[in-house]
């Protein structure tokens, strides 16, 4: 099963592939504690989704399981999982879990 | 003459705030004071009734005025906003614009003459009868967009009635047909338009809280980016009275999870077209989906399970495409839905349209582009399902000659937003062997189910 610092590496490089198609003012910043979305987060509503997206996409290459991010589930938690890096990877780690991965 | 009614409302207003723009707010006397200036100003301008005038702008005041004024004066107007930047040239011509107004963020203006006569059929029609025109663009199926052509005399009918007054947010844009409904509204009902610079979460919440806004309307997307955003609990919202969102299907969970995190707020669906015009609408409740629309002027009937609408308000026609009209005067919406006793439920096109949080993808424009591409044998564009934006556009693509896939994509999708609207640039491109020819048809078929 892959360790959460696992994750948010993964998270991270799709951060830079992310930022080559974002212009200069929307980029993310490379750190654990980004806002993916929300505050003073960077993403417009195209930005996210490509994020999400890739994030996806990187999940499937890596371990080889398909898992949606934005969902009814990530919808109904207490805390968005988009608040931060952080804790999307939490997010992430757990739905793998769920997948038995 | 067309904007008499408006005009006598806010003589009697006071100093009522009439539009929150920049976080400045300006007074119905200031907006009477403009109007009669622009008006003025077109007369020095020797601008005739019926001339095509193309108003680059948005929402501010003086681009509000000098929307006005143009009506009085008789004249054509083509809105265009900053979103539709990379087609613009396109749409002036295809208006046939003689002149253009060019609004700076600063709410300064450039008038500018433009090589087009304004000649076209529909519009001498217009000029036969001394009405006011608006021309609106929506996407057309080759890519090319159709230039639909409205009466504005008729579709200034429905606000003859005053409704309630109510703050409401300029969510939609000036260049869209519920973008000039919620305008036309406001005015009408002498309430305050709120504008805002940017449509993202926070900013829209700020600006609901600082000016009590009581009226939000919204795409489907948005709401689900207010979800994931959590903006709504940094913010007081307890001024909001109705959410009203249309132009694309909302997920059934986004409609709950709305409903519960505003339980004092009416969430009412609205569903207009850009060649009929925005009807009057209400929801079941504010978790359903189920919606009775029509109103005065209106009337509605299903076909082989397709919503077809005849308005009083309908466009005249399309400037550069044949009349989609039914012989007796129905316009075929396309949107496929089911009815129960009065109320209806829409799921949206029925058809290879991809509807990206409202705005409309024609799989085959974007894929005439990527074909330019180099290297690109052959592109299938499609829809895939999506719980932010309804749907993403896809693209699978064949090579001529083999090399490295993530390079290649990169650069396309950079290529892509340098010719597309950033909405219509594939998010998921996928590098195949042979094209499934059948995909996009599968993908319709799944859409269905």
């Amino acid at each position: 099963m892959p360790e959460y610092k696992d994750i948010v590496e993964l998270i991270l490089t799709t951060i830079d592939e992310v930022n080559e198609l974002l212009p200069a003012d929307r980029q993310l910043e490379r750190s654990v504690d980004t806002v993916v979305f929300g505050g003073d987060g960077k993403l417009d509503s195209l930005g996210l989704v490509t994020f999400i997206v890739a994030v996806e996409q990187k999940i499937a290459e890596t371990f080889n399981v398909t898992v949606t991010l934005a969902d009814e589930k990530a919808m109904s938690q207490r805390n968005s999982p988009f608040r931060n890096v952080g804790a999307l990877a939490g997010y992430i780690k757990k739905l793998l879990a769920e997948s038995g991965k | 003459m067309f904007i008499d009614f408006f005009l006598e409302r806010f003589a009697g207003e006071g100093d009522k705030n009439a539009i929150i723009w920049q976080d400045r707010p300006y007074t119905y006397p200031h907006l009477l004071e403009r109007i009669s200036y622009w008006s003025k100003r077109l007369r020095e301008e020797k601008i005739q009734p019926g001339t095509v005038t193309v108003l680059e702008g948005d929402f501010s005041p003086e681009a509000v005025a000098l929307l006005l004024a143009l009506i009085e004066q008789g004249c054509v107007i083509v809105p265009l906003t900053a979103a539709v930047a990379t087609r613009k040239e396109e749409f002036i011509e295809t208006a046939q614009g003689e002149i253009s107004f060019i609004f700076t963020p600063d709410d300064q203006v450039r008038i500018k003459k433009l090589p087009g006569k304004g000649r076209h059929v529909l519009y001498d029609k217009l000029r036969a009868e001394k009405h006011p025109g608006l021309v609106l663009f929506s996407s057309g199926t080759t890519g090319k967009a159709k230039a639909i052509l409205h009466d504005v005399e008729h579709l200034l009918q429905k606000y003859k009635v005053k409704r309630k007054d109510f703050t409401t947010l300029a969510f939609l844009l000036f260049d869209h047909i519920a973008g000039i409904d919620t305008l036309l509204y406001v005015l009408s009902n002498c309430s305050c338009l709120v504008t805002v610079e940017e449509r993202l979460p926070d900013i829209v919440c700020r600006v609901i809280e600082k000016y009590k806004v009581e009226v939000l309307p919204v795409s489907a997307t948005f709401m689900n980016l207010l979800i994931f955003s959590e903006a709504y609990s940094r913010y007081d919202l307890s001024s909001l009275k109705y959410i009203a969102y249309g132009s694309e299907v909302m997920l059934e969970s986004t409609l709950k999870k709305s409903a519960a995190l505003f339980p004092g707020v009416a969430i009412l669906q609205k569903y207009g077209t850009t060649e009929v015009g925005t009807l009057r609408s209400k929801s079941r409740s504010s978790d359903s989906p189920w919606v009775k629309i029509g109103g005065e002027g209106f009337a509605t009937r299903v076909v082989d399970g397709i919503l077809q609408i005849k308005a009083h308000s309908a466009m005249l026609g399309y400037l550069n495409s044949p009349s989609p009209f039914t012989e007796d005067g129905w316009f075929v919406t396309g949107d496929r839905v089911e009815v129960d006793g009065e109320y209806y439920r829409i799921y949206g096109r029925d058809c290879d349209i991809i509807n990206i949080g409202g705005e409309k993808v024609f799989p085959t424009e974007v894929e005439n582009l990527i074909q330019t591409f180099d290297n690109v044998a052959e592109v299938l564009v499609y829809g895939e399902k999506n719980n932010i934006t309804g749907n993403i556009v896809c693209a699978d693509i064949s090579l001529v000659k083999k090399e490295d896939g993530k390079k290649f994509i990169i650069n396309l999708k950079k290529f892509c937003l340098q010719h597309l609207q950033p909405y219509k640039v594939p998010i998921k491109i996928k590098i195949v062997d042979q094209l499934d020819l059948s995909a996009r048809f599968k993908k319709v078929r799944r859409k269905e189910d």
